[in-house]
């Protein structure tokens, strides 16, 4: 009989991570007392904040509105800057004795390479930048860069030449064939994807006779859009070689044991965080049970076991 | 400050009495040792029902007051707090004035209620102000709650006839402070009734919020020192640091 505890260790995308759950970005604040030990027990690794080239005051009106099951949110990248980010905030980040991901804004290529270029400064200290391709290519089209396998391969490109450690891609849900724009990223130099950020939505005020949002859009995120997430998670695995990182709507450890078994390497946590501090611990726990019930000495060997 | 910092916590918590005030009001009572013994008058909590994914988000209830109950058997909720920064902690070393009033609009009476007690029962007066007619239970429940309390209703159908500024002295006494709680438009009023005394009213915002720990930015607001969240950052404000003019439309 093998006593050890069951091995939740995971490598991936140039992180070697103690746990596969990771807090996805745009949750967690730089609140000090939440980046120490006892506060993130369960967590392998956390994304920051979005992070701009300039300081973004994020948008006006209404920013979060509930939904069955989930919320939708129109923050729009509220966050200091780059330069404020390193100054302020880097220090409390390395502190929580975890990898980490910058989540880096998919701007102009200009400002991509202008932001990068500050990060690399300090890339003795960053272990990987996560790169948020849901963003408007202002530039272009004004469509999401994500969008296309163009569009995502050019903006991998950018940022592959500008940062030569781990690079995350994270893909926009809203792209209509997630396995080509996966192709087109592991092609331009990815070394591992998030699938995904959230789904655009909207909410109507019925009392107003208006959108609540001023956008009229929003990101809709929590349970709700597990199964939807479930099924990029899988269309990406099949069409790449690269690890897979599942996100969306993830509230339990059966939702990030279907993950695994659909072929994620590992897990983002977002809106559930909101409901309960507790749930990185949780997980951990469930999957542990799990494996010592099946039998099975680590969760690596597990992933993309349910792919028929 | 709280005891060990700002950032709340989650408990598991069970529903000791919900005593309906209204259609839409009540006055829950939950046991949660932890969050009583280190609440502050103008903190709140992010409750939701314990398990499940509907409703998704908690609901931001202020804490009206704290006391030490035993257990009784009801509905388990899962209650995040304390949260935010209160009547007291809020004031960042500033000495508290000799007198205090609280002005409370509908709901926003509870976590007067709290601060009053923390003052030792001593409020140099508690001005409340309800719509009007369908506040009845809630009324009441205010005149058993507050000693000396004066009412004011919109349809003159409790109380007085008028609002809670109606009700308030035109010039600000000196070292009095009101500390208000209650709808946006009314502290709103509140800050331009006052407008070179803005330091000397305390407002416990209200705001949409997802998380109650910070993280969302869902619930900003704009400051003359910045962007600041309300769950985390406030509740409690000084009137003159809000920038009410640039309020964003929610
Ligand atoms: C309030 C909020 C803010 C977010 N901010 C960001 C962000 O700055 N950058 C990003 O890449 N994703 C952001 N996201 C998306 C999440 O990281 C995640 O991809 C998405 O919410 C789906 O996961 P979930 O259902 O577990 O929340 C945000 C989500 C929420 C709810
Ligand atoms: S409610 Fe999320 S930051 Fe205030």
């Amino acid at each position: 009989m093998n006593s050890r505890p069951a091995d939740l260790s995971v490598s991936l995308g140039g992180l070697d991570l103690e746990s596969p759950v990771i807090i996805a970005s745009g949750v967690w604040p730089y609140e000090s007392e939440l980046w120490r030990e006892d506060r993130l027990e369960g967590v392998g690794a956390l994304c920051t904040k979005a992070v701009s080239l300039e300081a973004r005051r994020g948008n006006d009106g209404m920013r979060v509105f509930e939904t069955p099951c989930g919320m939708l949110n129109s923050i729009g990248l509220q966050n200091g800057g780059v330069r404020s980010f390193l100054k302020e905030y880097l220090p409390l980040v390395k502190g929580s004795n975890r990898p980490f991901l910058v989540n880096l804004v998919m701007e102009s290529e200009g400002d991509v390479r202008a932001n990068i270029a500050l990060l690399r400064e300090s890339s003795s200290s960053i272990p990987a930048i996560e790169l948020n391709i849901s963003c408007p290519n202002v530039d272009g089209d004004g469509m999401a860069w994500g969008m296309t396998p163009e569009g995502t391969a050019h903006a991998t490109a950018i940022a592959r030449e500008e940062w030569a450690g781990p690079l995350w891609v994270k893909l926009t849900p809203q792209a209509p064939d997630i396995a080509a724009v996966a192709k087109a990223a592991e092609q331009s130099g990815a070394d591992a994807l998030v699938c995904g950020n959230t789904w655009l939505g909207m909410a109507m005020d019925i009392r107003r006779k208006r959108p609540v949002f001023q956008r009229v859009v929003a990101g809709l995120s929590g349970p709700a859009v597990f199964p939807l997430a479930l099924r990029t998670v899988w269309q990406a695995a099949g069409a790449v070689t690269i690890p897979v990182v599942g996100c969306g709507g993830i509230a339990g450890w059966e939702d990030g044991a279907a993950m695994i078994l659909a072929g994620a390497s590992a897990l983002e946590i977002g809106s559930s965080l909101f409901t309960d501090f507790d749930l990185p611990r949780k997980i951990t726990g469930g999957l542990r049970a799990w494996l010592a019930e099946e039998k099975e000495p680590s969760l690596a060997a597990l992933v993309g076991r349910g792919r028929v | 400050m709280t005891c060990g910092g700002r950032a709340p916590r989650d408990y598991s918590a069970r529903i000791e009495s919900n005593r309906l005030l209204g259609e839409k009001t009540g006055l829950l009572t939950v046991l949660c040792p932890a969050i009583a013994a280190s609440a502050e008058p103008g903190q709140f909590v992010m409750v939701r029902p314990g398990g499940g994914d509907d409703p998704f988000l908690g609901r931001p209830l202020a804490v009206a007051s704290v006391s030490h109950g035993t257990f009784t058997l009801g509905d388990e909720l899962t209650v995040r707090g304390p949260i935010g920064q209160g009547f007291f902690s809020s004031r960042e070393g500033l000495p508290l004035p000799e007198k205090v009033i609280l002005a409370g609009g509908a709901v926003g009476a509870a976590p007067l209620l709290f601060a009053l007690e923390r003052l030792g029962g001593r409020a140099e007066r508690t001005v409340m102000g309800v719509a009007g007619s369908g506040w009845e239970d809630f009324a009441s429940w205010l005149m058993e709650v507050f000693p000396a309390l004066e009412l004011y209703s919109d349809d003159g159908t409790l109380g007085i006839k008028g609002t809670v500024l109606s009700g308030l002295p035109e010039e600000l006494p000196g070292n009095t402070e009101v500390w208000a709680c209650g709808p946006e438009g009314m502290l709103r009023a509140l800050a331009a009734k006052y407008p070179s005394d803005g330091g000397r009213i305390r407002v416990a915002l209200e705001a949409r919020m997802a998380c109650g720990m910070g993280g969302c930015l869902g619930c900003v607001i704009p400051t003359r020192s910045g962007q600041k969240r309300v769950c985390v950052d406030g509740p409690v404000f000084a009137a003159s640091e809000v920038l009410w003019n640039e309020f964003p439309s929610r």
